[in-house]
């Protein structure tokens, strides 16, 4: 690594504006698990890094606010969401999601701001945050504006964020009857990047579908939302032909990429096995 | 704005100050205090090799830029205020929990951190929060006994 | 005298147990020493090129960069700078062409490490591409030659036939005849033929490579993370041209070896560097670069078998081609020495080993925690239980059946001694509970069960030396050049210093490897040092107690009763003087003939099987080991509990090396070399696992021990594969052993195949 230059702005608006230049050897660095690694293998000269540090205090917090709607602030780390009780009741499956994140350390420093920003299609919280109808609040050195993670994501490490624009906040509906599930398929060992990510959330309503939203990640180039899957359970009872019939459908619509975790043509297998395998976690609440 | 700063910290209790350069990680700076106990493995915050506390939180040392140290509490697995080992040290002694020694700083800062989030883990407990870990020894048994030792012999001290 | 708690047979705690927890055990990774610069160096990009020219300009130019040096300037100071311990065919730095990506072409130095990265990386190189070869079989006969003239480095005398050889990647052939082959595959009932692959694979350690080079007046001094300091001395001195005493190699603790770091790895570059610039240099690696230094063979193994229709093995054909990449490094000897063994503990009249060393464009291989043995085994291994299958006999049956027993000859005609293979396979057989009905599982989890059971020959002949120096207040120094890289060797040592001198452990040091004080040890690797400087310290203490004994009855007292200081006391005066023991070793060796023939290949035999328990999802193929259960014989164990890490150890190695690991290769250039994309097994990885070192007895060893780093490894891959073919009738003949390739297998079997889109 070489030198570079260290700003440490004191807000979130003042941290965008140093981010406002065309020099893409300029980025924001928050717990920087990320970057760093960039940056040790020479893939990142950073110019100039805009530390977010000093602006933490400011955004760090999870809570309901008076709309019901969790509020997370976009330098809360991954370890403190685990911890919130109020992440627990609202959201159990981020907290299923963290147990496996990467591991301790990593989580007691990156923040959520970071990961979902980061845009490498094999992380685990963005498809999660997808599949709970998260929104982010994004700040930019002229105003802010509000995205729903469903679109944050345009491609391969590509967002929609622009270079000058920060996460600011990260805001989860509450949804009454929902049950969630995140399972992260590794075919080496259990701590690889997962092969596959596949993420099932399902409102019921007397056993059945009333609404879903399934997202398989990791395989793909961004997470992805299943929409032939889900249509194939709204509106159904849960019966073995649904879930098979779900599953097919999944395996079907998402494009998976061949790589050194497997076969594209394997992901399908998984895709088509293990969604239907989720499906009923879910609906039997059998969540690990 | 310059590429270089000096930081001030506290070092296993004792104040330190470090000209360091913006690009240095933590570990290098530990190192050029003469502490080795904190070791750059795989790079990357997999191994934990070069795991340090910051502020009583366990960081990747190797992965946290030195600069951001300043005004921290940072201690190693150097740090025996009484000079003495703990039952976490004792524990990995008595079950041999460990062959070249490389990782094994990193693996008992960590069981540490496990037992204080979970003063009695269960054997999931202990493999999860020791999967950033890594031994290529693989005395990955004797690591999971003497988590679970370590954790009766804090319980059974504990006062009463 | 007497026998103490901390004797031979017991399990104290390792003497640096204490060192390693609080984290003050020294590598040499981690070492500073006073105006110190670090070396950084500049990696071939292509797999094969002449270098047409490598522009240095930038670099120099740097601030911070004390120097940069490229292979020319390394032939300023050493007209031949290449190394080797079977030939001499690699640079120090590239000279005229690159034979692998990775290869180190230019080095900086600088004070500040990352100035010397930047500026290393600021180096340009170009080359002509020259046609590469990658794979064993292709570099048999490829057009495209990676050494135009082979260069046997004559220190092993069997290989000097092949000096000045042209025009052949093979850098060696080993040929075993036993028997009459064809004849008795024309008589038997049944010929198998299979053929096996194993994947290129690392060692890892997580201390990388370092060594830090100090240069004196006339002299230098090695701070080395070396498995061989006694070969790292002569071979420095040798390429300086200077005596051995002008090179002093110290080692303090390993951060993990495997192999690794046997023979010169690191050490070149620095000495070569620190000569150059007169200053220290420091060459320690990264966790990548260690995908370009030393790697463990890819293999293709065919084997082919003449059985009776009872499962009597009558005839057996090896071929193995050992991918060795672009340097030879010890890749020689594991042909010659696996060869050795190649057909298995079968008791088979007729045997015919064709073995191949073979140079291709990939980062070198060398010797790995087994040398040969692992991938010999899982080919082996796999085909016994191929042909019980196809003769409906019960895996355990037909290795009962045909294994060999004591005192009969193997492959090599050596007769089997103190090798405790039926023991071993008995005693996994009652742990595994062969012969109770096993639960093949239900619905879409089939569960399933195997076992193998391997062997492998101690490399031979090499020498031990040991002194022990008794001081006079009764306590007392061991000079021994064995490393302890994890292995535990020094309180394995110690221990028997203990037995023999009977003075309680913790009066007993261990002083590291130190060219300049302690004496010649071969080196620390194929799990020789607890049979070979076992011996030596066993004789050095012996010669410490006799030397006493001598001392007491010439002041007249009794050794047996006189406290030692009084000894001493008595004799000089005072508390003066010392004893010093002396012991070396070297186990009797008969050379093979030209036909792998000898009458004593090996010191001693190292046993290991593995029996594995697996459950298959026959929906995806996902599978877990469930269980493992590994025995060993290691005769009898000096410290039982060092013992028993040391088998699991080697097992979950091997057990990487069977499921996650793989290095990926883009021509040429390795697309996976991080521990993020290669994966080691982890503390969630580790199967429920049994171990167990039989009750045996190694009659030639140091109280009854031989060596047992590398037994664990034997049995593990096959144990697993045949265990999932147990489960549901899928065989696997490639590792790593995947999810996708049993999914695969199982769509095969059910005729319709999984497309790729």
């Amino acid at each position: 690594m070489s030198p570079f230059e260290l700003a440490e702005p004191r807000t979130l608006r003042e941290a965008a504006a140093l981010l406002d230049t065309d020099d893409s050897t300029v980025r924001a660095i928050a717990g920087g698990t990320a970057l760093m690694l960039m940056m040790k293998t020479g893939v990142f000269k950073p110019a100039r890094l805009v530390s977010l540090r000093a602006v933490e205090a400011h955004h760090a917090h999870i809570h309901k606010d008076a709309e019901g709607m969790l509020r997370i602030g976009a330098l809360a780390t991954l370890s403190s969401l685990g911890r919130s009780a109020d992440v627990k009741a609202a959201a159990p499956v981020l907290v299923q999601t963290l147990k496996t994140l990467s591991n301790v350390r990593v989580r007691n420093v990156a923040t959520v701001g970071g990961a979902l920003a980061h845009g490498d299609p094999h992380m685990d919280l963005p498809p999660v945050m997808m599949a709970l109808d998260a929104s982010v609040v994004v700040v930019s050195p002229t105003g802010t504006r509000t995205l729903p993670v469903a679109e944050l994501y345009t491609g391969y490490y590509e967002t929609a964020l622009a270079r000058n624009e920060l996460i600011a906040e990260v805001c989860l509906p509450t949804r009454t009857g929902w049950r969630a599930t995140y399972v992260k398929l590794t075919t080496r060992s259990a701590d690889d990047w997962p092969t596959l990510g596949i993420t099932v959330a399902l409102k019921l309503e007397s056993g059945v579908v009333a609404d879903a939203r399934l997202v398989a990640s990791a395989a793909t180039a961004t997470p992805v939302r299943l929409m032939a899957a889900e249509a194939s359970i709204r509106g159904q009872v849960l019966e073995d032909k649904v879930l098979a019939r779900c599953g097919e459908a999944a395996s079907g619509e998402a494009e998976l990429i061949d790589d050194a975790h497997g076969s594209a043509a394997y992901k399908q297998t998984l895709l088509r096995v293990h969604m239907a395998r989720a499906l009923r976690a879910v609906m039997t609440a059998d969540i690990k | 704005m310059s590429s270089t700063r000096t930081i001030n910290f506290a070092l296993n209790g004792d104040p330190v100050t470090a000209q360091i350069g913006t690009h240095q990680h933590l570990v290098e700076v530990l190192q050029a205090q003469g502490l080795t106990g904190a070791r750059e493995s795989c790079a990357q915050g997999l191994c934990g090799c070069c795991t340090v506390l910051v502020n009583e939180v366990a960081v990747s040392g190797c992965l946290y830029l030195a600069a951001f140290a300043d005004g921290a509490d940072v201690r190693t697995i150097e740090y025996a205020p009484e000079g003495k080992l703990d039952a976490v040290q004792e524990a990995f002694i008595e079950c041999g929990a460990f062959q070249c020694g490389y990782c094994t700083p990193g693996f008992i800062l960590m069981t540490r951190q496990l037992l204080d989030a979970h003063p009695d883990p269960s054997e999931d407990d202990i493999r999860h929060y020791l999967s950033g870990n890594l031994c290529r020894c693989a005395a990955y048994a004797e690591i999971v006994e003497a988590a679970k030792l370590a954790a009766r012999m804090r319980n059974s001290s504990l006062p009463r | 005298m007497n026998v103490t708690a901390s004797s031979v047979g017991q399990s104290p705690p390792r003497l640096e147990a204490r060192a390693k927890v609080t984290g003050r055990a020294e590598y040499v990774h981690t070492l500073r020493v006073p105006n110190m610069l670090h070396a950084k160096v500049l990696r071939a990009t292509v797999a094969h090129g002449r270098i047409r020219t490598i522009d240095v300009t930038a670099a120099r130019a740097m601030p911070g960069v004390f120097a940069v040096y490229t292979g020319e300037d390394i032939r300023k100071l050493i007209a031949e700078p290449y190394y080797g311990p079977a030939f001499h065919d690699q640079p120090i730095l590239a000279l005229d062409k690159v034979r692998h990506v990775g290869e180190p072409v230019a080095v900086v130095l600088a004070a500040d490490v990352h100035v010397a990265e930047s500026a290393a990386q600021s180096i340009v190189a170009e080359y002509d591409e020259l046609p590469a070869v990658y794979d064993e079989i292709e570099a048999m006969t490829s057009s495209a030659v990676v050494h135009e003239v082979l260069k046997p480095a004559g220190t092993f005398a069997d290989l000097k036939y092949l000096k000045d050889k042209r025009g052949t990647n093979i850098a060696l052939d080993f040929h075993l005849r036993r028997g009459d082959v064809s004849k008795a595959f024309a008589e038997a009932d049944h010929v198998f033929e299979h053929t096996f692959r194993t994947q290129q694979v690392l060692h890892l350690p997580l201390e990388p490579f370092a060594c830090v080079a100090e240069p004196g007046d006339t002299t230098l001094v090695l701070h080395s993370s070396t498995q061989s300091p006694s070969f790292v001395r002569s071979e420095i001195a040798r390429l300086f041209g200077w005596s051995d005493n002008r090179v002093r190699v110290k080692v303090p603790y390993l951060g993990g070896g495997f192999g690794a770091k046997v023979y010169v790895k690191s050490e070149a570059l620095a000495a070569a560097c620190a000569m150059l610039a007169r200053r220290p240099v420091k060459y320690a690696l990264t966790m990548e670069e260690q995908f370009y230094m030393i790697t463990k063979h890819a293999t293709t193994l065919r084997i082919k078998s003449g059985v009776s229709k009872d499962g009597k093995i009558l005839a057996r054909e090896c071929e193995v081609w050992w991918n060795g990449g672009a340097y030879a490094d010890i890749g020689p000897r594991v042909t010659q020495k696996s060869g050795f063994t190649a057909a298995g503990p079968y008791d088979i009249d007729n045997v015919h080993i064709d073995s191949y060393a073979l140079y291709t464009n990939l980062p070198p291989a060398g010797a790995l925690r087994g040398f040969g043995i692992p991938q010999l085994v899982w080919a082996y291994e796999s085909h016994t239980d191929m042909i019980a299958r196809e003769l409906k006999i019960d895996p355990l049956a037909i290795r009962r059946k045909n294994l060999l027993r004591e005192g009969r000859p193997q492959a090599t005609g050596t007769p089997m001694r103190d090798a405790a293979l039926d023991l071993v396979l008995e005693r996994l057989a009652v742990r595994m509970q062969w012969e109770k009905r096993f639960d093949h599982g239900g619905g879409t989890i089939k569960r399933g069960r195997g076992l193998a059971i391997g062997f492998k020959a101690s490399i031979s002949p090499t020498t031990s030396m040991a002194i022990v120096n008794l001081a006079a207040d009764g306590s007392c120094s061991l000079y021994s050049s064995t490393v302890d890289m994890g292995q535990g060797s020094d309180t394995a040592m110690a221990q028997m210093v203990s037995e023999v001198m009977g003075i309680p452990l913790e009066k007993i040091t261990v002083v590291h490897p130190d060219t300049d004080v302690t004496p010649y040890d071969m080196a620390t690797l194929g799990s020789r040092s607890t049979y070979h400087m076992g011996h030596a310290v066993k004789n050095a203490a012996e010669d410490a107690r006799d030397k006493l004994f001598t001392l007491a009855r010439e002041v007249s007292l009794s050794a047996e009763t006189t406290p030692i200081p009084d000894i001493f006391r008595k004799k000089y005066g005072m508390l003066a003087g010392n004893i010093v023991g002396v012991g070396s070793f070297i186990p009797p060796y008969t050379p093979p003939d030209a036909n792998g023939q000898t009458e004593n290949a090996t010191p001693f035999w190292m046993i290991g099987a593995t029996g594995a328990e697996v459950e298959v999802d026959t929906e995806t193929g996902e599978f877990k080991v469930t269980r493992l259960v590994n025995l060993v014989d290691v005769g009898k164990s000096i410290n039982p509990a060092i013992v028993e890490t040391q088998i699991s150890g080697a097992t979950v190695m091997q057990l990487g090396f069977t499921l996650s690991e793989q290095m990926n290769f883009d021509a040429g250039q390795v697309t996976n070399a991080s521990l993020a994309d290669y994966k080691i097994p982890g503390i969630r990885d580790i199967p429920v696992m049994e171990n167990e070192a039989v009750d045996a007895n190694q009659k030639s060893g140091p109280f009854g021990a031989k060596g047992v780093g590398e037994s664990g490894t034997f049995g593990v891959s096959p144990a697993i594969a045949n265990a999932i073919d147990d489960a549901v009738g899928v065989r696997l003949t490639s590792l790593p052993l995947t999810a996708e390739a049993v999914y695969r297998g199982l769509r095969n079997k059910a005729g319709n195949p999984l497309k790729n889109d």
